[in-house]
């Protein structure tokens, strides 16, 4: 009994191991041998976030290949340190300093979620590193500090975009609002909710779930007593999918909005018919007429065997913009990249141009809005009134 | 309409809660072992049934093999895992059995991807039937008609069938069924293999609700399904069935007082704390299988 459980544990012991040597394994192979330039990259590779985290690692791994194909920078390979941190705040702290200590690397790019971004970002400010956040939307991140800044719009701007969208450009004036509860989740209603009287927008009741719920019987049936005219539901692709398809399923025909996260190809196949006529702010344009936006498209889906969702796209151009600032200070010293980052302006991002950052190094471009129609994401307008969603500043 | 709605959805998600729990009962009341790797079966269930389902384009042979191939794999667990462990205090087969949890979940996403896996046909979960203005899905139904049958099923099984007796006695009185020629053993596998089978059941069954399955779909019951058993009066197939239809209705009629600021979740875990206080020893004290 004994010698059979020692086996076991042994087995077990050794699976372990051979697993974080494949991991190990697969950092390194995933970068060059010789390479000058270090660029830190944290995602979470393992546990819930790994969806995104996995999508994040392979558009950051093509936007190297592409950067080191066009002549690397300042006549130097540009090499991606990569570490998972699991989309937890330890975890990001723990390889933030790796990457600062054992790596010496000044320059980061962090293609994961809030949590982490958040932890990670005053260990990094304080280390004069540079970062980027790809897709990481809690405010306190570009608040650490002047070596931090973000690509993405911050969730309370997102929130006022979709109020304007909702109550203007839709014309709807009574909604439910369905809430995710986690940090993204909340900042974007919390801006929706502030801005929605401004448009004549009036929100009938408001309810809220948890990240890993994928039922809401209890939810529907209070939204189909509510009568709306519409549905405003911030969340990801994966409750975003299951919370479309049960709304529909119950019978509630009004237009359902749902929140940038609800981005992904899978979100059609998880609500199947159900996801005709949702609207997604903030989503990204697909079927713009860019040559770079095209190639990444078909090498993606190549890759990865499914299609970029807008997190793929903005790490990637995370990436590139790293690369572009290096490039516009004409070095890889932090401070320079720093204010040359700070300077970039029409920035082409695979999204479409960005104008700059703000004085909190906050992102400004128009919101770009797609509908759900023959199973595919088709452009519905683009919310161009940049004072309507202004990111705080300093 | 709108209270007959809530009632329906607190059903039907009771209904799925006794069926992932029920299997964690029966374990814990044979072994007295937490058997945290019961959400890993789960999720197993749920893989199968999607997999088989689009490789064949039938979700009945799906389910056909899901309850094949989990209580193998749920007798695998006892005697590879429980077994060699029994000796020691019973947190040692729980610890194990939280590293099998883990080990599974990431087992899943390496072999079928973070992304998950949807049906590509799932009709069942687009067909909703109207009554006077009240929804019921079809999944909704088959929820509750499952669990009907299986819990009747399961108490003719163990008052009618002389099987049945004898697991009952070895679940009360071990050494005096054993006495009696019943082999403790193979009421083991037999428990393990039933509870398994009906976890991979709701696993199939919420699959097809969510039309999802992901590596985190056992998230729900390795937190949610401990809860239940420990408020059904650990050990007690009749008060697991009870707390997770209290439970069940809870979250549905919570969703109205305070939705606004708590998760179906909170509110869950809310009523737990409450209940617990009131009733220490869960809602029934006596133990039966």
């Amino acid at each position: 009994m004994l010698i059979r459980n020692r086996r076991l544990s042994a087995l077990a012991a050794g699976s372990l191991s051979s697993l974080a040597g494949l991991v190990v394994l697969a950092t390194f192979a995933a970068s060059p041998a010789r390479a000058d330039v270090k660029i830190g990259f944290q995602a979470p590779l393992t546990g819930p976030a790994a969806t995104d985290g996995k999508s994040a690692q392979i558009a950051a791994g093509m936007a190297v290949e592409d950067i080191n194909a066009a002549g690397g920078v300042l006549g130097q390979k540009v090499q991606l340190v990569t570490y998972d941190d699991q989309a937890k705040s330890d975890q990001a702290i723990f390889t933030a300093n790796k990457l600062i200590g054992e790596d010496g690397v000044k320059l980061v790019v962090n293609g994961s979620y809030s949590a982490s971004g958040r932890a990670a970002a005053p260990v990094f400010q304080k280390a004069g590193v540079v970062m980027i956040a790809a897709y990481g939307v809690h405010p306190d991140i570009t608040r650490a500090g002047d070596y931090m800044f973000r690509l993405v719009h911050l969730g309370p701007p997102q929130g006022a975009a979709t109020a304007l969208y909702i109550g203007k450009t839709l014309g709807l004036k009574k909604i439910s609002t369905i809430t995710m509860d986690n940090d993204y989740g909340q900042a974007t209603m919390d801006g929706f909710i502030e801005a929605a009287p401004k448009y004549g927008v009036e929100v009938v009741n408001k309810y809220s779930y948890s990240l890993k719920d994928r039922q809401f019987g209890s939810i529907v049936a209070s939204v189909k007593r509510d009568n709306p005219d519409g549905v405003y539901a911030t969340g990801y692709f994966f409750t975003g999918g299951p919370l479309v398809a049960q709304l529909r399923a119950a019978g509630i025909t009004v237009p359902i909005i749902g929140s940038q996260a609800f981005d992904s190809e899978k979100f059609i196949e998880i609500a199947g018919p159900a996801a005709e006529g949702t609207y997604i702010i903030d989503s990204f344009d697909r079927d713009r007429k860019d040559e770079a936006l095209q190639k990444f498209f078909t090498e993606f889906k190549q890759r990865a065997g499914y299609a970029p969702e807008g997190v793929a796209a903005i790490t990637y151009s995370a990436v590139r913009l790293m690369a572009d600032g290096i490039k516009r200070a004409n070095s890889a010293e932090p401070d320079k990249v720093r204010d040359a980052l700070a300077a970039t302006k029409d920035f082409p991002l695979l999204e479409g141009n960005m104008n700059g950052f703000n004085s909190l190094h906050e992102m400004i471009m128009p919101i770009q809005v797609n509908e759900i129609k023959g199973g595919k994401f088709t452009p519905a307008g683009s919310i161009t009134d940049l004072n309507a969603f202004a990111p705080p500043e300093k | 309409m709108y209270y007959i709605d809530l009632a329906v959805t607190g059903v039907s998600f009771g209904c799925m809660y006794a069926m992932m729990s029920v299997g964690l009962t029966l374990v814990y009341g044979l072994l007295r072992i937490l058997h945290v790797a019961h959400a890993a079966v789960f999720a197993l269930g749920a893989y199968v049934v999607v997999l088989v389902a689009n490789a064949t384009g039938s979700i009945a042979l799906g389910f056909l093999a899901a309850v094949i191939v989990t209580p193998l794999f749920g007798i695998a667990i006892y005697r590879l895992l429980y077994e060699p462990l029994l000796r020691y205090r019973p947190d040692v087969p729980m610890i194990a059995s939280v590293g099998l949890l883990v080990l599974m979940q990431d087992a899943f996403r390496i072999m079928f991807g973070e992304q998950g896996v949807t049906f590509r046909q799932n009709a069942l979960s687009f067909t909703t039937f109207d009554f006077h203005g009240v929804t019921i899905s079809a999944v909704q139904i088959a929820l509750i008609v499952t669990a009907a049958v299986v819990f009747a099923g399961l108490h003719l099984f163990t008052t009618r069938t002389r099987t049945g007796l004898g697991w009952r006695a070895t679940v009360s009185r071990p050494k005096i069924a054993a006495s009696f020629g019943v082999d403790p053993v193979k009421v083991r596998y037999l428990n393990f293999a039933i509870g398994s089978a009906l976890a991979a059941v709701a696993g199939g069954l919420v699959a097809l609700l969510n039309n999802l399955v992901d590596p985190s779909i056992g998230f729900v019951v390795s937190y949610k399904a401990l809860a239940i058993i420990v408020l059904g009066g650990l050990g007690s197939v009749r008060g697991t069935l009870v707390a997770s239809l209290v439970l069940g209705l809870v979250e549905a009629y919570g969703t109205i007082f305070i939705g606004a600021w708590l998760d179906r979740d909170a509110i869950a875990f809310l009523a737990l704390i409450v209940l617990l206080m009131i009733r220490p020893q869960g809602f029934t004290g006596a133990r039966t299988a």
